[in-house]
């Protein structure tokens, strides 16, 4: 340790020296300017100045923010920043998870600061980037048309993917599934061969932390489950917005899962098990298939040391009836996390001048990956971890948030550079496969409601929601009979609102897509 | 506003009288027996002030608030910059058929929890009362208060997990009389049977305390003369205890009925499923959902409001009529 941190020392005094950071180009004012900020997500519920990323920032900008977060005392952002809008006092910057429904509502109403002349005349790296991404653009744009806030962009494109065990297959002499027909043939067979030998009948062949995983197999009927990571999230067919719920291939894909599920192919206790379900099916070596996010399920073969020849890993989407492979899922490249400028800020410029520095390929190093010199050095042109980071053993991510590096709450680029340097190899094996397949589909980014459409939503999408729940858990348990009920849901789902609902989120859609 | 903090519920004669009476007084006389007797006093009423000042900060402040009911609510305008609707939210809310559901599902908790739930500690507390053992008495009495010391979150972990079927208590006890294993926290028919007993496992215990207060407080001389009378113990306990903690019993149910709008929505939270909600979705759940995860702060007072205005009515229906049966109310 001691040696790390003269190492550390070391290394600090070279970075003041490194003569690409230091002449200055980066400076936004020549005497410091303090600017206040509020900064709110659930790992670090408040601003801390001592962040080394941070330190970087004022030292490169002269811009030095102080803390100014309301609600520290809560983990949840949403409470934090009404806390914040009913105190009636704005900092100058406001950075928070979950910040886009807040500024495209309060924005209008002048809690916040509208950006798009900003950048146009103050941040050249921000212009760029959105002259580059015009689907961004739209997509945080509010109803009036201006954008509110900077969003956090999360970069890499793979989420969740099937995973199976590959040695139940070899034991029970089975090829990887290729479409939903081999999917139940090798489920049924994950029940009956007793492929954990333990000569008990106890294998659950589909499982799921999320029961909305399970819903997500309708994929294999051609249905849809969402349009984004938000799950029962409405999508976008050749322009016209629909609800994965109120389509035929859901139904036919719901018709098939009761089947599975009162055949014993799915998890009995899918619906309460809960986010426990993985770490106690795998590690008591009963689950053998599930749908789950890549690196945190790739790492669970470390469990081959206790359990002989344990391989979990991920296989391609199996084809649908009609012969389609796709995966549902994927990370979406626009969070609603991000920061904003409040109303009230007497420095416009300068803040969208210090916005637009993390959006320069320095500040984007430093926000992905720390200080340079210290925890991360440039090699061919791309920042590769020093061992301050990769050699303590402890996860990456947590200590790039000790330093301030990677927050949500933040605007800015995130560079996958940073996440590859770390990752398993079991996912790399497994990002690879899903990127030769191209099996991503395009994902509903929101649409940014006027007062009209919003009330309208507001008004009946919690309740049809709810009613489509309730029937989706009634249907896969067994309660009624999908085929039967279907006109009549379909005629509830219109007489709750669903209609008025597609019709306010179609008009918030062209306008903003220009559909 | 209050008389004298200690007024135990129940008393209702002796505190009009001095009022009428120094009211009668010129305005001058009334004046220096009020310096007197705040002189006098002044100790009760310092010990008071922490207790008024709550109410005020907490309780009748808030009330302020409950105008957003009537309006469409912006947290950034404020509540009084927000402009008025009128019904518009209450409209809203009586047009949408989850909300009746919820307000159905909420009394049929309510009501059913009461019929089976308030009886419970009162019997504890009977039972308790004729163990003689004195040893014995307090370990059972801390057995049965524990539940109520563990948080609603564990609780609910333990009531999935007796309730699983395939590693539950439950569906292991009935499996052995050879019933197949029920998956019982996703049917509906059996969510308000599960709500309702893990409330009364959680509780009675530690609800059975007050009873046996009251029961302490009963006059021995009462037992001594009905044993010199050769009354037998179950006698004693009909006729002599609990006609003796009537005045309690009925106090605790009035307050019970007060609070039958109110179900401890955590544990609902916890323990359903949209294949449930058709039994347990109560309007503290169904506010959740519609006003609090969507933001609808303005629906979820008008909601809150309806709510507080019928557990009003309830409880002044359930004091009056106490009052005339059996002279025993809160006010």
């Amino acid at each position: 340790m001691r040696h790390l941190t003269l190492a550390s020392v070391l290394l600090t005094s070279m970075a003041v020296t490194t003569p690409a950071i230091a002449d200055g180009h980066l400076m936004i004012v020549d005497e410091p300017l303090e600017l206040t900020i509020h900064m709110h997500h659930k790992r670090y519920p408040s601003y801390n100045e001592d962040w080394p990323v941070e330190q970087e920032a004022r030292r490169l900008t002269n811009i030095h923010l102080k803390n100014a977060t309301v609600g520290s005392n809560t983990d949840n952002s949403g409470e934090a920043i009404n806390l914040l809008l009913a105190s009636g006092k704005l900092p100058d910057i406001i950075g928070t998870s979950r910040i886009k429904d807040v500024v495209n509502q309060y924005g209008p109403q002048g809690a916040f600061m509208p950006l798009n002349d900003l950048i146009e005349e103050h941040a050249p790296h921000l212009k760029a980037f959105f002259e580059k991404r015009p689907d961004i653009k739209a997509a945080i744009s509010a109803a009036d048309g201006n954008m509110y806030y900077i969003p956090y962009l999360p970069d890499g494109k793979y989420g969740r993917a099937y995973f199976i065990r590959y040695d139940w297959l070899d034991k029970l002499g089975l090829d990887l599934p290729q479409n939903v027909d081999e999917v139940k043939a090798v489920l049924e067979a994950f029940r009956d061969g007793d492929p954990n030998g333990n000569g008990l009948k106890d294998e659950v062949p589909y499982f799921a932390r999320q029961w909305e995983e399970l819903i997500r197999l309708v994929t294999l009927w051609d249905g849809r489950s969402s349009g984004s990571d938000t799950y029962h999230d409405f999508y976008v067919d050749s322009g016209q917005i629909k609800h994965p719920y109120a389509g035929e291939g859901y139904r036919d894909g719901i018709k098939n899962l009761t089947e599975w599920y009162a055949e014993g192919l799915i998890d009995p206790e899918v619906f309460t098990r809960g986010s426990s379900a993985r770490e106690y099916l795998l590690s008591e070596n009963l689950g053998g298939m599930t749908h789950d996010w890549f690196a945190s399920t790739s790492g669970y073969n470390r469990l081959s040391s206790e359990i002989g020849g344990f391989v979990f890993k991920a296989f391609a989407p199996p084809a649908s009836i009609s012969g389609k492979r796709i995966e549902e899922h994927r990370r979406i490249p626009i969070k609603p996390d991000g920061w904003a400028i409040g109303g009230t800020n007497k420095h416009p410029v300068e803040t969208i001048k210090y916005f637009d520095f993390w959006f320069s390929p320095e500040g984007r190093n430093i926000v992905n990956f720390g200080v340079e010199g210290v925890h991360w050095t440039m090699e061919d042109g791309k920042a590769i971890f020093t061992d301050a980071i990769l050699g303590t053993g402890r996860p990456v991510n947590s200590q790039l948030y000790e330093l301030g590096a990677q927050l949500h709450a933040r605007g800015y680029f995130q560079d996958y550079g940073y996440e590859i340097q770390w990752s398993n190899e079991f996912a790399l094996e497994g990002i690879a496969l899903y990127d030769e397949g191209d099996y991503l589909i395009d994902q509903f980014l929101g649409v940014a409601f006027n007062k009209d459409e919003q009330a309208v939503y507001d008004k009946y999408w919690p309740s049809v929601r709810t009613y489509m729940l309730e029937r989706q858990q009634a249907w896969i348990l067994g309660t009624g009979d999908v085929e039967a009920d279907w006109d009549a849901y379909m005629a509830d789902l219109d007489k709750m609102g669903l209609n008025d609902v597609l019709a306010a989120m179609q008009s918030a859609y062209n306008r903003q897509y220009g559909g | 506003m209050t008389d004298l903090p200690a007024s135990s519920a129940g008393s209702t004669t002796g505190v009009g009288e001095t009022a009428t009476h120094a009211a009668a007084k010129p305005m001058r006389e009334r004046l220096v027996w009020l310096i007197d007797h705040f002189k006098r006093e002044w100790q009760i009423y310092v010990m008071l002030a922490p207790m008024i000042i709550w109410f005020l900060l907490f309780l009748y402040k808030p009330m302020y608030g409950l105008q957003i009911a009537f309006k469409d609510y912006s947290i950034f305008w404020g509540i009084v910059e927000s402009p008025w609707v009128g019904w518009e939210h209450f409209e809203t809310l009586f047009n949408n058929s989850q909300f009746i559901r919820a307000v159905k599902n909420t009394v049929i908790i309510s009501a059913l929890s009461l019929i089976f739930g308030f009886p419970v500690p009162i019997i504890l507390a009977l039972m308790f009362n004729e163990i003689l053992h004195a040893l014995y008495r307090r370990t059972c009495q801390t057995i049965v208060y524990l539940p109520h010391f563990i948080s609603t979150v564990i609780i609910a972990g333990i009531v999935i997990t007796a309730f699983s079927p395939s590693a539950g208590i439950v569906n292991t006890f009935i499996g052995w009389i050879g019933i197949e294993p029920v998956y019982f926290l996703t049917k509906p028919e059996w969510f308000r049977p599960i709500f309702i007993g893990s409330g009364i496992w959680q509780e009675a215990g530690f609800s059975s305390i007050i009873f046996l207060a009251a029961i302490a407080g009963v006059n021995p001389s009462l037992y001594e003369s009905a044993v010199v009378d050769g009354a037998s113990r179950w006698q004693m306990m009909w006729k002599i205890t609990i006609p003796s903690i009537m005045p309690t019993i009925i106090i605790m149910l009035i307050i019970r009925i007060g609070n039958l709008m109110e179900v401890g929505f955590e544990l609902i939270i916890l323990l359903y499923q949209p294949a449930t909600y058709q039994t347990a979705d109560v309007i503290n759940t169904f506010i959740y959902r519609q006003g609090l995860q969507s933001g609808q702060y303005d629906l979820a007072a008008a909601a809150g409001l309806f709510n507080a205005v019928v557990a009003f009515v309830l409880v002044m229906t359930a004091n009056s009529i106490s009052k005339r049966v059996s002279r025993t109310s809160l006010w």
